[in-house]
């Protein structure tokens, strides 16, 4: 780890998947105050790792500590009050809520004030202030995506999992929300899980990558010392 | 109080539409705020309806009414909301059909145990005894009474179901019915939210049922026939199951135009009472489902509109 010795999150021996499947196969890794990337091919399980860490997926093995905790056995809801904050890769936003209201669901646990939390949030997506009275249903693929991490970030998580935020954006939303990853990062101080497909990007703004592989971590290093020869070797390509 | 201007048939007709608009209202927060489909709800019905007759009938209590009558009522109203929790952790994790299969199964157990348990219930004979808790002077100005008393309940029923929409709980439910992973995610006991709605909204429903035994005085396993489920769905649907007025509108279109204009307003032979009516009934709600699924499938009120009400709320 290269800023903090004591890990927010431990992992061990990771198992799970769906119904009889096992798409993670005993993963272990550590993360500290850092922004962590997880990259791999289509069907490696980095949206299986996220959705395991949030306690959406039921664990078939290994143990998730968070903060010293044990949280394992633990519901997603409650996982989520410790300061775990998720935003999925797709379906991140209830269509039905305007922005202003999917904002306050994110922001019914924390422990500061709504309206101070909202205004960062508006601070950090200007373009969410506009249409905070619009349904989450009628937005764009990019604003989407926004309102999903400002609406994440209404937590006040200490650790935040994106699952490939980019995915289907154009090049300009794409620039942007890596931009405001660091942004959120510098401001922050939140640890980051990011999982991606644009593996350049990533690595641009992450401290360390983890590159999984049919379900295995393949490799975990600093950024610095990835070369491209390991990645493709991870991508199995 | 001299009512002879004032047909019986007239008094039921508007009965039978206010407890309707309250089941429908009631599932509208069940099914257009969280998107449960409860085809259970003359099991809840029932429930309230023969567990208040029994305890009224049945026991020996030590004070009358309206005592005995307000304690009977409550407990019928408890009852029914116990079963709805009962029920709501049965199918509060299953799927869409899941819970459909599973309350229209407790609704059927509902109608069963009527009907067997003769002991308690009467059976198919039914059970007599049942009384209004007042004599404001003849049949007729008891049950004008009644009805006023029962549209008072579920105008209380429409304040909750508006109060609701603009409560964070609303939100709650909204979100839950949305995108029920996204929720938990998000610290949300999703699980105990739908356990609780299942639990309110029942004893609604029990209420409903008890009163609606008061009004027939005469409590038979056929009062708990699979139309008064149908009679609810149908019309919210048709009226907008989003909408906190759909059931309303819904009702009135159905069952006031077939209870109130069919029946007391239109020259239908009187043979046709007992046996093609009802099914004529049913035929056509049947059809206006199906009509109001192809064309307007949000109902006459359409969607919800969560956008405008922000808007007026924060006048923006």
């Amino acid at each position: 780890m290269s800023e903090t010795a004591t890990p927010i999150l431990e992992v061990r021996g990771l198992r799970s998947g769906y119904g009889g499947v096992t798409v993670l196969k005993g993963l272990d890794m550590d993360v500290g105050n850092e922004v962590f990337a997880v990259l791999g091919a289509n069907g490696a399980g980095k949206t299986t790792l996220l959705a395991t860490l949030a306690r959406l997926i039921p664990l078939q093995g290994g143990t998730i500590r968070f903060r010293g905790n044990e949280v394992s056995g633990l519901p997603a809801f409650e996982t989520a009050g410790r300061g775990v904050g998720y935003v999925p890769q797709e379906k991140g936003v209830f269509a039905d809520l305007s922005v202003f209201e999917n904002l306050c669901v994110g922001g019914m646990i924390g422990q500061r004030d709504r309206d101070e939390r909202m205004a960062e949030v508006f601070g950090l997506f200007p373009d969410l202030a506009a249409l905070r009275t619009q349904l989450a249903g009628t937005l764009s693929g990019g604003e989407s995506r926004m309102l999903a991490c400002g609406r994440a970030l209404m937590q006040d998580p200490k650790l935040l999992l994106l699952d490939e935020p980019t995915a289907g954006l154009s090049p300009l939303y794409v620039d942007m929300f890596f931009e405001k990853v660091r942004e959120i990062r510098a401001t922050r101080g939140v640890s980051i899980i990011l999982a991606e497909q644009n593996a350049t990007k990533a690595l641009a703004v992450a401290d360390r990558v983890m590159v999984l592989s049919l379900g295995e971590a393949f490799l975990t290093e600093e950024t610095g010392s990835l070369t491209t020869e390991k990645l493709k070797q991870g991508y199995r390509i | 109080m001299n009512l002879d201007w004032l047909d019986a048939f007239l008094i039921y007709g508007f009965f039978t539409i206010v407890v309707v608009s309250g089941l429908g209202l009631l599932l509208h927060l069940q099914l257009g705020l969280a998107r449960i489909a409860n085809f259970g709800v003359v099991g809840f019905f029932g429930i309230g309806m023969y567990s208040f007759g029994v305890l009224y009938v049945k026991v020996d209590w030590p004070f009358g009414d309206p005592w005995q009558f307000l304690v009977c009522i409550a407990a019928g109203t408890l009852a029914a909301g116990l079963s709805g929790v009962v029920v709501g952790w049965l199918v509060g994790d299953l799927n869409e059909d899941g819970v459909l299969v599973g309350t229209l199964g407790f609704a059927t157990a509902v109608f069963i145990l009527a009907t067997t348990e003769k002991e308690l219930t009467g059976g198919a004979q039914g059970m007599g005894g049942l009384q209004f808790p007042y004599d404001v002077g003849g049949v007729k100005a008891n049950e004008l009474l009644w009805l006023v008393i029962t549209a008072a309940v579920v105008g209380g029923i429409v304040f909750y179901v508006w109060r609701v929409h603009r409560s964070p709980y609303g939100r709650l439910l909204v979100a839950v019915g949305s995108n029920e992973p996204l929720a938990r995610s998000l610290g949300k006991p999703t699980f105990r939210t739908k356990l609780w709605l299942f639990a309110v909204t029942s004893a609604g429903m029990g209420l409903l049922g008890a009163m609606y035994g008061v009004m027939e005085r005469f409590l038979r396993p056929t009062n708990l026939g699979v139309d008064i489920t149908l009679a609810a769905m149908v019309a919210l649907v048709l009226g907008g199951s989003a909408r906190v007025w759909g059931a309303v509108v819904g009702v009135v279109l159905t069952v006031g135009f077939f209870d109130i204009i069919v029946q007391n307003y239109l020259p239908v032979p009187v043979e046709w009472y007992s046996q093609a009516l009802p099914v004529m009934r049913e035929a056509l709600f049947g059809a206006a489902l199906i009509l109001v699924l192809m064309f307007r499938p949000f109902g006459i009120l359409g969607d919800m509109r969560r956008d405008k009400l922000m808007r007026s709320l924060h006048g923006d």
